[in-house]
């Protein structure tokens, strides 16, 4: 498979040429293939934000390269709009973004610039509304009169609404309560499924990184730590203790019942999982409380 | 980016200036800006011209730095001059139309040219030197006398560090919408002016909203920390004149004088 994005000894030094010079990404090589849904992991100011802003050309990297379908973003610098449409980027705290009367306008901003007009920007917008969750009757209302929660629902169909071929989501679900983070989480990956595009997830959430991704990017100190799909990646648990990082805690509590010497697979990261798990050990022994 | 402006920002250090009391650093600058403009000869410039290198090697500050601040005036600097450069009295030397250049026109060009830049690089090396807190709380103490005549001397100074504290805040937020509104194809770059204008709507609107709200919650927070104005507060950080302060107020006096002996003795340019 040739990958979609790739990464090349990508660094990026804010305020370079000033005293208040500070590395945040260095020499990250890495490539992503169309369809996965990445994970992005990492200790805060490990430099996350900063890697993928610079893959749709928000900031430019002070070295190396960003290279999408073959072709560096940043060899055409006068095109580099082009893509921000095909690499869609939803901020940490996205909601202050909202700026138009009506949330309808505002999620038809990204669209409309786009190109999209007419019929197909309404169906753009009310499709990306559905997507995340947006009641329509909120549509017609101020995005200044909705709730957190829908702000950023509002926010997130924005960027959808200009259906990228890579949707990069900086921790979409900060913030909200754990009721709102199930939901939105379940429906990005609803229009992962749905859309079939790739997907990368940056989040503090180590048990909601491991039920949607597919691999994880661990970002450690500005540099990347590790590249691997996910029961691997989680299966270093010490590892990542030691970069203040945690695996999910049903992964934590199956590794100990391992450890206590009760045979239940390795790698278990969804609830789900340890339950059928502990279920067919539990008939194995024939044992029921 | 927004945030690389180096023009008014200040750099932590622990040179002879960062470490004058500010109070003193502001009364020298406004000395010296005022007698900066009082040189009426090349040799009276000569002097002020002088002493801000001084001034600038003393700050320990990278000089590039300044070459940045001078940047930004330098469209100033050129309109400037060549306005002067034309309103020269006595004979002409070059003329075309109503447009003539006289000697007296091309010192008064040249002599401009070197005020500003002196004032340029000495207001960028105290805020290079001062930090925002330490220049209003000189401001306040120096103004503290007018309270006498009911003046909101404290109250003028908490609003103006207020602000200042949240211009860098307002840098930074700016730079964040304007990322998010480029994320979702917002055209900042090309177009006409009209057309430019009207792409900064996306941005001017959640700038608002956000500083509205952060003005609230800065009143909230200083409520909630009872904060009722400036009768009968302490501070924290108590600010003293010291030997070096001293030496600056001999220095600024030697910049004054020689000043004013270079315009007596020296005679009129312009
Ligand atoms: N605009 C900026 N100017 C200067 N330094 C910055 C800027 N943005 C981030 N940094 C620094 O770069 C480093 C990486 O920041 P980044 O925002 O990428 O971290 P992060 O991994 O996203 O953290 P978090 O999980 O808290 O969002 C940090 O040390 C931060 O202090
Ligand atoms: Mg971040």
């Amino acid at each position: 498979m040739s990958a979609l994005l790739e990464l090349k000894n990508l660094s990026f030094v804010y305020g370079q040429g000033t005293p208040f010079e500070k590395k945040a990404v260095s020499d990250v090589s890495l490539s992503v293939n169309k369809g996965e849904f990445i994970g992005i992991i990492g200790h805060t100011g490990s430099g996350k934000s900063t890697l993928v802003q610079m893959l749709n050309g928000l900031i430019k990297p002070t070295e190396g390269q960003v290279i999408l379908e073959g072709e560096d973003i940043w060899k055409k610098p006068k095109e580099i709009r082009k893509v921000r449409f095909r690499v869609g980027m939803v901020f940490q705290y996205p909601e202050y973004q909202l700026f138009e009367e009506t949330v309808r306008k505002d999620i038809a901003f990204g669209p409309s610039n786009k190109g999209l007009k007419g019929e197909e920007l309404d169906k753009a917008v009310e499709r990306a509304a559905a997507f995340t969750g947006l009641k329509s009757d909120l549509l017609d209302s101020s995005p200044f009169e909705l709730s957190g929660g829908e702000k950023r629902r509002a926010a997130i169909a924005g960027v959808i609404a200009m259906d990228p071929e890579i949707l990069i989501l900086d921790e979409p679900t900060a913030g909200l309560d754990p009721m709102g983070r199930e939901i939105l989480l379940s429906q990005i990956v609803n229009y992962h499924k749905e859309r079939g595009n790739t997907v990368l997830l940056v989040s503090h959430s180590m048990e909601d990184i491991a039920r949607v991704a597919d691999r994880i990017i661990v970002m450690n100190q500005s540099r990347l730590f590790a590249f691997d799909e996910t029961k691997k990646i989680f299966a270093r648990g010490d590892e990542l203790g030691q970069i203040g990082l945690q695996v999910p805690q049903i992964t934590r509590i199956m590794q100990r019942l391992r450890g206590m010497g009760y045979d239940v697979p390795d790698g278990v990261l969804t609830v789900d999982e340890a339950f059928s798990a502990v279920c067919s050990l539990l008939k194995k022994e024939g044992r029921i409380w | 980016m927004v945030r690389d402006v180096s023009f008014g920002q200040y750099f932590p250090g622990n040179s002879l200036i960062h470490r004058l009391d500010p109070r003193a650093k502001l009364l020298i600058f406004i000395a010296f800006i005022v007698i900066i403009f009082c040189t009426f000869n090349y040799a009276a410039l000569g002097v002020t011209a002088a002493f801000t290198a001084l001034f600038l090697i003393l700050s320990r500050i990278p000089i590039k730095f300044y070459f940045k601040s001078l940047k930004v005036i330098i469209f100033i600097v050129l309109f400037t001059s060549v306005i002067n450069l034309f309103y020269g009295v006595g004979d002409p030397i070059w003329q075309w139309w109503v447009f003539k250049i006289t000697w007296d026109g091309i010192h008064r060009a040249v002599m401009v040219t070197i005020r500003i830049i002196c004032l340029i690089l000495s207001s960028s090396c105290l805020t290079f030197t001062t930090s925002p807190t330490e220049l209003t709380d000189a401001i306040e103490r120096l103004m503290s006398p007018l309270r006498a005549i009911r003046f909101p001397v404290h109250e003028i100074a908490m609003m103006m560090s207020l602000a200042l504290r949240f211009v860098p805040t307002l840098m930074e937020e700016t730079d964040k919408i304007m990322q998010a509104q480029k994320a979702r194809g917002a055209d900042m770059e090309s177009g006409n002016v009209i057309k430019r204008a009207r792409a900064l709507v996306p941005v001017l609107v959640p700038l608002f909203v956000s500083a509205f709200r952060r003005a609230y919650e800065i009143a909230t927070a200083m409520e909630c920390r009872c904060y009722r104005g400036g009768s009968g507060r302490t501070r924290m950080k108590t600010i003293h004149m010291g030997r070096r302060d001293v030496l600056a107020f001999i220095a600024i006096a030697l910049v004054i004088g020689g000043v004013i002996v270079c315009n007596i003795f020296l005679g009129k340019t312009v």
